[in-house]
C-alpha cells in the first residue's frame, strides 16, 4: 500500500517533470527568450555582485545632511570623452574617467547604476511576490467557494479595478510617509487585482473535472484539495502574469520614486538617479538617459521571459 | 439574460462602487497627516474667528471624520465639489477639473488613433510572418514600447526632436506646454476651439505640441495591442474557415484582410477600448513631463498637495469612466460577435 503510494507520487512528479522538459525544450527554440534569459542572468548576477563591485558607501557622499544637497550640484562630463552632448555641458578635466560622467553629488554615474539595480529587482521582486500571492489566494478562495463569498470577493475586486493605480499609490505613500515598505505595500495594492480574476477563472475550469470529485469521494478537504491539487495543475498563467508583471512593477517603482516619493535623494535606485536630472535634460542628459536605459533594460529582459513563456504555455498555441 | 437586464445590473454596480471607492478615498485623503485643511480654502485673513466658524460648520468640518463623509456625500449631490488648495487658486474643484479635462481629451484621441495606426498593423504583421524576421522585429518593438519607462521616453523625445533638432538648425518640436497661442475657452478641446473660429494657425500650433506626448503614449501602449491582435490572428488563422477560404483559392491578401482581420480584431476593440478610457483619466507621467496642462498632471499635483477635494473628484470621474468603457465595450462586444450572449 505504502510502496503504492509513493510510486502513484513518483510518476505524478515525472509527468510533471517531462512537461518542464517539454516547455524548456520549447523555450530554448525561442532566441528572443533566450537573450531575455541570458540578459535578466546579467542583471540578477549584477545585483548579487554590486555591494562587492563597488563601496555602498559611495552612494552616501561626506557631509551628507539628510534631505539638503551640501553643494551647489555639479554634472559632469569628461572633456576628451567620446560622446558630445553638445553645448551647455560642463566639462571636467580631471585625472578620472567617469564612462556615464557623474550625477549633481558629483558621484561616478556608472557605480551608482550598478549600485541601484539590487534595490531595484529586490524591492520589485518583493511587490510582485506579495501582489501575486495575495490575488492567487483570494482568487482561490472565491473560485472554490463560489456563492456569497465569490460575490463579495469580486466586488472588492473591481472596485480596485476602477481605481486609477497610480494616483492610489501616490494616495498611500503620500498618507504614510516616504519609506520603501509603505511604497511595496502602496504598489501591491494596485497589482494584486488582475491575479484574482486570473486565479478564480482557473480553479472555476479545474472545479468541474473528474479529478476532483475522485478527491471529494476520496474525502480530502477543501483546503488539500486547493492547495494541493488544483494549484499546482493552474500555476502556469499566473507564472507567467507575474513575470509579465515584475517588468511593469519595476517601472511602477521607479516612477513613484522619479515623482519624488523617495525615501532620500541620495538613495541609489533608478528613478531616483534619473529624478536628478530632470531640471538638467538639456544641460546634463546624460543623468536621466542611462539609468533610463537600464530600467528600460531589465524590463524587457524579463518582459522578453514573460512573453515567450505565455506563448510556449498557452495551450492554444501550444503545438 | 437579456442584454438590457445585464446593463442595468452593471448601472447598478456602478453606484455601489463608486459609493466604495469614495468612502475609500475619503477616508485616505481627509486622514492626511500633511495635507490642505478642507475648510482651508474658504478661509481669508480678514475673516472673524465666528464667521470661521461658521463656514466649518457649514461643511461638517467642526464634525468628527466619520460623519464628515455624509456632510462631503451631501455637497457633491448638491453639485458643490468643495474648493482646491492654493496651487489652483483656491477655485471649485470641478472648475479645475473640467478646465483642464478637454486638454486630456485631446491627447487621449490623439494617443489612441497613433496606438491603432501603429498597432494594428504590428500585430497583423507578426502573426502572418510567425516566428520569421518581420515577427521578431515587431515582437522587439512591442515589448520595448512597454518595457519604456514613460518618464524617461518623454524625456529622450524632447532632447532629439526639440533640444538636438534646434541644435542642428533642423525644424524642431516644441518640448512642452500645450499651445503657445493661449488657451481654449470655447469647447475648452483646443483643436476643435480652433477649428470653429477658423484659427488656423492655433490649431497649427496646438498639433505641433500634440506629436510628442502622443507618440509617448502610443509607444508605451502600442505593443499591448500588437500582442493582443497577433494572439487573436494567429487563433483565427488556423480555423476551418480560413482554410476553405485558402482552398477556394483566393489570394492570401484577400484571405488576411477580407476573412480573417475582421474576427481577429474583436479583442482588439476591447483592448483600445479600456486603453482609450484610462487615458481619458489622464496619462499622469506623460502630462507631467511634457507638462501638458490636462487633468493628470492637476490630480499629481493635489496629491503632491494633499488636495482631498480634487483627489476625490478625480477618482470619482475615473472610476465613472473606467466602469462605463468596460460596460460599453461589452455591450460593443455582443454587437461584434453574435456568439456572445448575455
Amino acid at each position: 500500500m505504502q510502496s503504492q503510494k509513493t510510486e502513484a507520487r513518483k510518476s505524478e512528479w515525472e509527468a510533471r517533470l517531462a512537461d518542464i522538459k517539454y516547455t524548456l525544450h520549447l523555450l530554448r527554440k525561442n532566441k528572443l527568450v533566450l537573450a531575455g534569459s541570458i540578459l535578466s542572468l546579467f542583471f540578477i548576477i549584477l545585483g548579487f555582485l554590486a555591494p562587492i563591485l563597488v563601496d555602498p558607501k559611495l552612494a552616501y557622499p561626506e557631509g551628507y545632511p539628510g534631505d539638503m544637497y551640501p553643494f551647489k550640484r555639479k554634472y559632469m562630463w569628461n572633456a576628451n570623452h567620446p560622446i558630445q552632448w553638445g553645448s551647455g555641458v560642463s566639462l571636467y578635466a580631471g585625472p578620472e574617467f567617469f564612462i556615464l560622467g557623474t550625477d549633481g553629488w558629483g558621484r561616478d554615474l556608472f557605480k551608482m547604476i550598478i549600485l541601484a539595480i539590487p534595490v531595484d529587482l529586490y524591492n520589485a521582486a518583493i511587490i510582485t511576490i506579495g501582489a501575486a500571492l495575495f490575488g492567487t489566494f483570494l482568487g482561490a478562495i472565491a473560485g472554490y467557494s463560489g456563492g456569497i463569498i465569490d460575490e463579495a470577493l469580486l466586488r472588492i475586486t473591481d472596485i480596485f479595478f476602477a481605481f486609477p493605480g497610480l494616483l492610489l499609490a501616490l494616495v498611500f505613500a503620500a498618507m504614510f510617509g516616504r519609506t520603501i515598505e509603505t511604497l511595496r505595500l502602496a504598489i501591491m495594492l494596485v497589482w494584486w487585482p488582475p491575479y484574482v480574476r486570473l486565479m478564480r477563472g482557473q480553479v472555476l475550469s479545474e472545479k468541474e473535472k473528474p479529478y476532483v470529485e475522485a478527491l471529494k469521494a476520496l474525502g480530502a478537504g477543501p483546503f488539500r484539495i486547493l492547495f494541493r491539487h488544483i494549484l499546482p495543475n493552474s500555476i502556469y498563467p499566473i507564472l507567467v502574469q507575474a513575470t509579465m508583471d515584475f517588468g511593469g512593477v519595476i517601472l511602477t517603482f521607479s516612477a513613484l520614486m522619479f515623482l519624488g516619493f523617495s525615501p532620500s535623494p541620495a538613495l541609489p535606485e533608478l528613478g531616483n538617479l534619473a529624478a536628478d536630472g530632470y531640471g538638467h535634460i538639456f544641460d546634463a542628459p546624460w543623468v536621466l538617459i542611462f539609468p533610463g536605459l537600464t530600467m528600460l533594460l531589465i524590463s524587457l529582459s524579463f518582459n522578453l521571459i514573460g512573453d515567450g513563456l505565455r506563448d510556449v504555455l498557452d495551450p492554444r498555441l501550444r503545438r | 439574460m437579456k442584454l438590457y437586464e445585464y446593463v442595468i445590473r452593471r448601472l447598478i454596480l456602478l453606484v455601489f462602487v463608486l459609493l466604495s471607492v469614495s468612502v475609500i478615498v475619503f477616508y485616505f485623503a481627509r486622514g492626511f497627516p500633511t495635507g490642505i485643511a478642507p475648510w482651508a480654502p474658504y478661509i481669508h485673513p480678514k475673516m472673524t474667528a465666528e464667521q470661521i466658524e461658521e463656514v466649518k460648520r457649514a461643511h461638517g468640518f467642526d464634525k468628527p471624520l466619520v460623519e464628515q463623509y455624509f456632510y462631503w456625500l451631501r455637497d457633491v449631490l448638491h453639485g458643490d465639489w468643495g474648493l482646491t488648495g492654493a496651487w489652483a487658486q483656491g477655485r471649485p474643484a470641478n472648475e479645475v477639473f473640467f478646465n483642464h479635462f478637454g486638454y486630456t481629451v485631446e491627447l487621449a484621441v490623439a494617443g489612441t488613433i497613433l496606438t491603432i495606426i501603429i498597432g494594428i498593423p504590428l500585430g497583423i504583421i507578426s502573426a502572418v510572418k510567425n516566428n520569421k524576421l518581420p515577427d521578431h522585429i515587431s515582437r522587439i518593438i512591442a515589448l520595448a514600447g512597454y518595457s519604456t519607462p514613460a518618464y524617461w521616453f518623454g524625456f529622450i523625445l524632447q532632447l532629439i526632436f526639440f533640444y538636438y533638432f534646434y541644435l542642428w538648425g533642423l525644424p524642431y518640436l516644441p518640448s512642452s506646454g500645450a499651445s503657445d497661442l493661449g488657451t481654449a475657452t470655447i469647447t475648452r478641446i483646443p483643436i476643435i476651439d480652433g477649428l470653429i473660429t477658423g484659427n488656423f494657425a492655433y490649431v497649427w500650433d496646438e498639433f505641433r505640441h500634440l506629436i510628442l506626448p502622443s507618440f509617448s503614449l502610443a509607444f508605451i501602449s502600442l505593443g499591448f495591442l500588437a500582442r493582443i491582435v497577433r494572439a487573436s490572428m494567429l487563433e483565427v488563422l488556423r480555423q476551418d474557415y480560413i482554410t476553405m477560404a485558402r482552398s477556394k483559392g483566393l489570394k492570401e491578401r484577400v484571405v488576411i484582410y477580407r476573412h480573417a482581420l475582421k474576427n481577429a480584431l474583436i479583442p482588439a476593440v476591447t483592448l483600445t477600448g479600456i486603453f482609450f478610457a484610462y487615458l481619458l483619466g489622464g496619462a499622469m507621467i506623460t502630462e507631467y513631463v511634457f507638462s501638458w496642462p490636462g487633468v493628470g498632471q492637476q490630480a499629481l499635483r493635489a496629491v503632491m498637495q494633499g488636495d482631498s477635494n480634487f483627489i476625490l473628484l478625480y477618482t470619482l470621474v475615473f472610476a465613472i469612466i473606467i466602469v462605463l468603457a468596460n460596460l460599453i465595450v461589452d455591450v460593443l462586444y455582443a454587437f461584434l460577435d453574435p456568439r456572445i450572449k448575455y
